[in-house]
């Protein structure tokens, strides 16, 4: 699998590989660490002419905004996510996502940015095509799709695996991005389309500069749970993470914001289930119904080799632990902090 | 074939290679590289540190780490353009003469090593580790390692002679 030839140009700024980008147009891509791009690269899933290299883009370390947000440079490592001690000590949900992606040598190479707008991944898709495939799938500007032959023409069922946006969607992030035109604002939650064909819903040519998540309220606990074969170095079969805080009681959910990853296009929040939990008195009866409603209201993609009904069931066993896990931390929080 | 060949020299741009400099095992060299050579192209073919190894090119086993500025990466995602000026330690540099480093001599201790394709990676990986984190624990051990896999030893041995490189108490078996 070895690589063909391209350009490479290397941006001393943000602002300065959107204008690259904007020069060059859609045949060229940027690159922070090269952990998605280059492997999709060898299987002529991405043929980009140019690679705008931003590894010479020294990140901001994370910090304090002026208005109480914990502001993170989106070229850093995820190593350096998961090291950080501001991250651990405001946001421990953020570091563990970080830490359980890929291997050390991925989490000292890859950014959260590119965590945030990796592919998207399938079984079929990932591989070289060359070989045994005699036909492009859809996503391949092909005209099948070979684990679901019976999807309309376009339709993707290729799965989003961050580890990492699940936890950034639960405490409901920002992202901040840089354009030709300026840049904006959005929610991470708003900036997956949802659609395997294009999961990514940042304009051409529009990069992530940082992410900014609002500290933590009062009484407020996490849960989080990536499960995966063997516990390491590997995708996840779904992602679970819990964000919910509890009233001055300590007895009653106050607010909860649940997000599921790697089962769909893109991390999905499980509404019915945060509905059934928001104003409740939070007991044994009440997570197990909560749990109830999530089984009904999440609809996995088979992925990977894992049917709909064992992710169903992997989900069932996970978020109730973890929900019990938030509960507790939520509940031993010290009210100091 | 010929004629594909000659058609595309025609219509393809010639990509420029260019010269970087890389500290290898302590030492400088000069490579002439083109931007898609990674880093265990460059270090293999140009440089014959043969060490690193191929393995899946895709970022899942590990074979081809090295230590980047005293981080492991991977050298099979790692581009050489973008090493311009940075240090190499290869599986070549732990030794010094002829005397092992301790985790060499105990992966030899600890019969860690069957084919051995993995160890190179394995070695940088725990050099890496044991750099950082003096006196690991099993899990922070296993953890540390999640990124090289092996096919043969079932893990056991590696660990164990990580945990003999370290100082932990576990005595050689293979003398």
């Amino acid at each position: 699998m070895i690589l063909y030839d391209f350009e490479y140009e290397r941006a001393r700024s943000l602002p300065e590989a959107a204008a690259m980008l904007a020069r060059l147009g859609p045949n060229a891509k940027i690159m922070g660490g090269g952990t998605d791009l280059l492997p999709n690269m060898r299987l002529a899933l991405a043929r980009p002419t140019t690679i705008i290299g931003l590894s010479g883009i020294r990140p901001e370390a994370p910090r304090l905004t002026l208005d109480g947000r914990l502001r993170i440079d989106g070229l850093t490592t995820l190593a350096a996510l998961a090291h950080s001690e501001l991250v651990a000590t405001h946001l421990p949900m953020l570091a563990e996502s970080a830490q359980v992606v890929g291997s050390h040598q991925v989490r000292e190479m890859g950014t959260l940015a590119g965590n945030l707008c990796q592919e998207t991944r399938c079984l079929q898709l990932n591989q070289k095509h060359d070989y045994q495939f005699k036909s492009p799938c859809y996503k391949r500007g092909g005209a099948c799709c070979y684990p679901f032959p019976r999807n309309r023409p376009g339709t993707c069922w290729s799965v989003h695996m961050s580890d990492i946006a699940p936890a950034l969607i639960a405490l409901n992030a920002d992202i901040e991005t840089v354009s030709g035109t300026g840049g904006r604002r959005l929610a991470v939650e708003d900036m997956f389309t949802g659609d395997g064909m294009h999961p990514i819903g940042l304009e051409p040519g529009e990069l992530i500069r940082a992410i900014v998540t609002p500290l933590p309220p009062a009484n407020f606990g996490w849960g989080y749970h990536k499960s995966s074969r063997r516990g390491g170095f590997e995708y996840g079969m779904a992602v679970i993470a819990i964000a919910l805080s509890l009233d001055v009681s300590r007895q009653v959910c106050a607010a909860a914001r649940i997000v599921f990853g790697a089962i769909r296009e893109r991390p999905v929040r499980a509404s019915a289930t945060e509905q059934a939990l928001v104003g409740q008195r939070i007991d044994d009866t009440l997570v197990a119904r909560a749990v109830a409603v999530a089984v009904e209201e999440v609809n996995p993609l088979p992925h990977h080799g894992f049917t709909r009904s064992y992710l169903i069931d992997n989900i069932r066993v996970y978020l109730r632990r973890a929900l019990v896990r938030a509960v507790e931390r939520a509940r031993t929080q010290s009210a100091a902090t | 074939m010929l004629e594909a060949r000659s058609a595309q020299a025609q219509t393809a741009p010639s990509i420029r290679s260019r010269i970087i400099e890389l500290f290898v095992n302590g030492e400088r060299y000069e490579v002439v590289v083109k931007p898609r050579n990674s880093l265990v192209e460059v270090l293999r073919e140009k440089i014959g540190l043969t060490g690193v190894k191929h393995g899946c090119e895709q970022g899942a086993c590990g074979v081809c780490t090295v230590l980047l500025d005293d981080r492991p990466v991977l050298g099979c995602l790692t581009l050489a353009v973008e090493c311009d000026g940075k240090r190499v330690r290869t599986v070549e540099g732990l030794a010094q003469g002829d005397r092992l480093s301790p985790i060499q001599q105990a992966f030899l201790d600890q019969g860690a090593v069957q084919c051995g394709y993995c160890t190179a990676g394995m070695l940088m990986s725990a050099t890496a580790l044991l750099e950082r984190n003096p006196k690991p624990s099993v899990a922070e051990i296993k953890k540390a390692l999640e990124g090289n896999i092996c096919r043969c030893t079932g893990y056991n041995a590696i660990v164990a002679a990580v945990q003999q490189a370290s100082g932990q108490g576990v005595e050689p078996v293979m003398r």
